[in-house]
């Protein structure tokens, strides 16, 4: 069995420096595995160790994706190997076009029978990108998978919905995007990361992949930041608590709050 | 193009008001395609214009249905699609904006037709931005809170059932339903909401006397309702939990970052509580007090209820 974890090379949008026009500059936000996508490295990890799996880590986005670090600090969650598409031509790109990019790198590595993701990005925040994954692949995709384990003849799937726990016997193949809380990733230790230099990473050509053409095209008409920011503090201390909460409960009464 | 149709993407959830709503205001043919029981479809039939039953789901999952959906809208090819920002939505979403290969946009705020375009604001990373976004080329894809259940006051227009079969590759063996408490945190005029600052579930007691005092509802930040499941994650406020827009909100030992603080950005006040008084949540209220939680919300119960 081939299992790909689908991750994001992200920045956190709360160090982004957000202009007063409503544009973004997120050069001085450092890019990490985003938040969620630890929990999909090892759930993979402990699919694969149950089955004998392969499980191979795959990204795709702008040329600074692939670092020396960004590759350690994947390989170090449990993978075999990575495959990377990192190519300027994806800056900026919407969800769709990076799914149809991963759905292209999936269908390159070949024989791939569960794509895993993390719940959402720390920068889009959608949950979306797998799903259409799923869609450019013609697989079934799943979302808010807290289990999955092997049986006999393919997974058990549990899923964490609103109406509640879904239980599903799930072919592969398939993709999964987890809960944000579905297993407590395993921290890397030194041995993981001294062993992530040695595994082996494949970087692949945007241009040898087949992906098809965006048909539908967006245009930016206006930016701006968004009102609510503004608020004026007003702090109480509380080496008293009474007597803060007292000011606190005064002032609220009196903004007309309570 | 079929400029004069919008197509909402029904999976098995009468919760698909919102959906309708933003289709109207777009084009005045409304089509629904149901993945679900026929139920759902019957319901849906008091408030649009045509509604395409997929059939039956027996034990196929609502996304078995996703490439039948991306089917129908590709022959369809409406001015919009709308589907919901649930996990059946997603995915038929998903399904649709690869056929197409179109984007999905979500985190909408205003939905309009201009020059015969679909032109959108959207909230961008996390809220830190807001776009004005025109659609080009095709057909326009969105994700919607399908917020309430469709009325159905008005008379149906019949079902019509097309026959898709779903992919056959998963089967639901078991549903484990969840007691609801029928939590309703938008209609809630006073929040209060605990965060990380709680050293114990057993703690949990005391923010519920203080949302009591406050005549308000619980509510919480991720780390409680997800990780360590102390509170119910119907409760939990952020980026993908519940956005709401209280008079009064009260958070309790939440550091404020980006993606909890989004989900209230539109409270009327922001009350916060943190012993740490570099706590980014202090830039984000209208006031705040800086100690311990233990010590704080003993007291603020107290006062409100006129015992201090």
């Amino acid at each position: 069995m081939k299992i790909v974890v689908a991750y994001k090379w992200a920045p956190n949008p709360q160090d982004a420096e957000v202009r007063p026009d409503g544009t973004v500059d997120l050069s001085r936000a450092k890019s990490a595995v985003s938040e969620y996508d630890p929990v999909a490295f090892e759930l993979a990890r402990r699919l694969a160790d149950a089955t004998g799996a392969e499980v191979i880590g795959l990204t795709v986005g702008a040329a600074a994706i692939d670092t020396p670090l960004a590759r350690k600090a994947a390989l170090s969650r449990g993978l075999d190997r990575l495959v990377l598409v990192a190519d300027d031509a994806l800056a900026g790109a919407d969800g769709t076009r990076l799914a149809a990019v991963l759905a292209a790198a999936v269908t390159a590595i070949g024989e791939v029978d569960v794509v895993l993701a993390g719940d959402s990005s720390i920068d889009v925040a959608e949950g979306q990108v797998p799903l259409t994954v799923a869609g450019q692949l013609g697989w079934l995709g799943l979302s808010r998978v807290s289990s999955v384990v092997a049986d006999g003849e393919g997974l058990t799937v549990e899923r964490d919905l609103p109406g509640g726990v879904t239980v599903l016997a799930v072919q592969t193949p398939v993709v999964l995007a987890a809960t944000a809380d579905a297993v407590v990733p395993k921290v890397a230790g030194m041995k993981d990361i001294l062993a992530a230099a040695m595994k082996p990473v494949e970087v692949l050509a945007l241009a040898d992949l087949a992906v098809p053409g965006a048909q539908v095209s967006l245009t930016t008409l206006a930016t701006a930041r968004p009102a609510g920011g503004e608020r004026q503090a007003v702090l109480f201390d509380a080496a008293d608590p009474a007597t803060a909460a007292s000011q606190l409960v005064g002032a609220l009464r009196q903004a007309g709050a309570l | 193009m079929n400029a004069s149709q919008s197509w909402v993407l029904v999976a098995d959830d009468t919760v698909a008001a919102g959906l309708v709503e933003v289709a109207r205001t777009l084009t005045t043919e409304v089509v629904a395609v149901v993945a679900g029981r026929l139920a759902v479809a019957e319901a849906v039939a008091h408030v649009v214009d045509r509604v395409v039953w997929l059939g039956e789901p027996a034990d196929a999952p609502v996304e078995a249905f996703a490439p039948a959906v991306a089917d129908l809208i590709a022959q369809a090819a409406p001015l919009a699609v709308i589907g919901a920002t649930t996990p059946g939505g997603r995915a038929l979403l998903g399904a649709v904006a690869a056929r197409l290969q179109a984007p999905v946009l979500s985190g909408l705020g205003s939905v309009e037709l201009a020059d015969g375009h679909v032109v959108v604001t959207r909230s961008m990373l996390s809220g830190v931005s807001e776009h004005r976004t025109g659609v080009e080329g095709g057909t326009a894809v969105l994700a919607v809170d399908p917020r309430a259940d469709v009325d159905t006051a008005g008379s149906p227009v019949p079902v019509e059932e097309v026959v898709a079969p779903p992919l056959r590759t998963a089967r639901i063996l078991d549903v484990k339903v969840k007691e609801h408490a029928g939590v309703n945190l938008d209609a809630a005029k006073v929040v209060v909401s605990v965060g990380r600052g709680l050293k114990a579930q057993a703690d949990v007691a005391l923010l519920e006397s203080l949302a009591e005092a406050f005549g308000g509802e619980l509510a919480c930040s991720r780390p409680l309702a997800e990780g360590v499941d102390w509170i119910a994650k119907e409760r939990y406020i952020g980026i993908s939990g519940q956005h709401i827009a209280p008079d009064l909100y009260v958070a309790v030992g939440i550091s404020g970052q980006l993606q909890h603080m989004v989900g209230v950005r539109d409270a009327k006040v922001i009350v916060a509580v943190n012993s740490d008084k570099d706590a980014l949540i202090f830039a984000q209220c209208d006031y705040g007090i800086i100690g311990d939680l233990y010590q704080v919300v003993p007291a603020l119960t107290a006062a409100l209820r006129g015992t201090a």
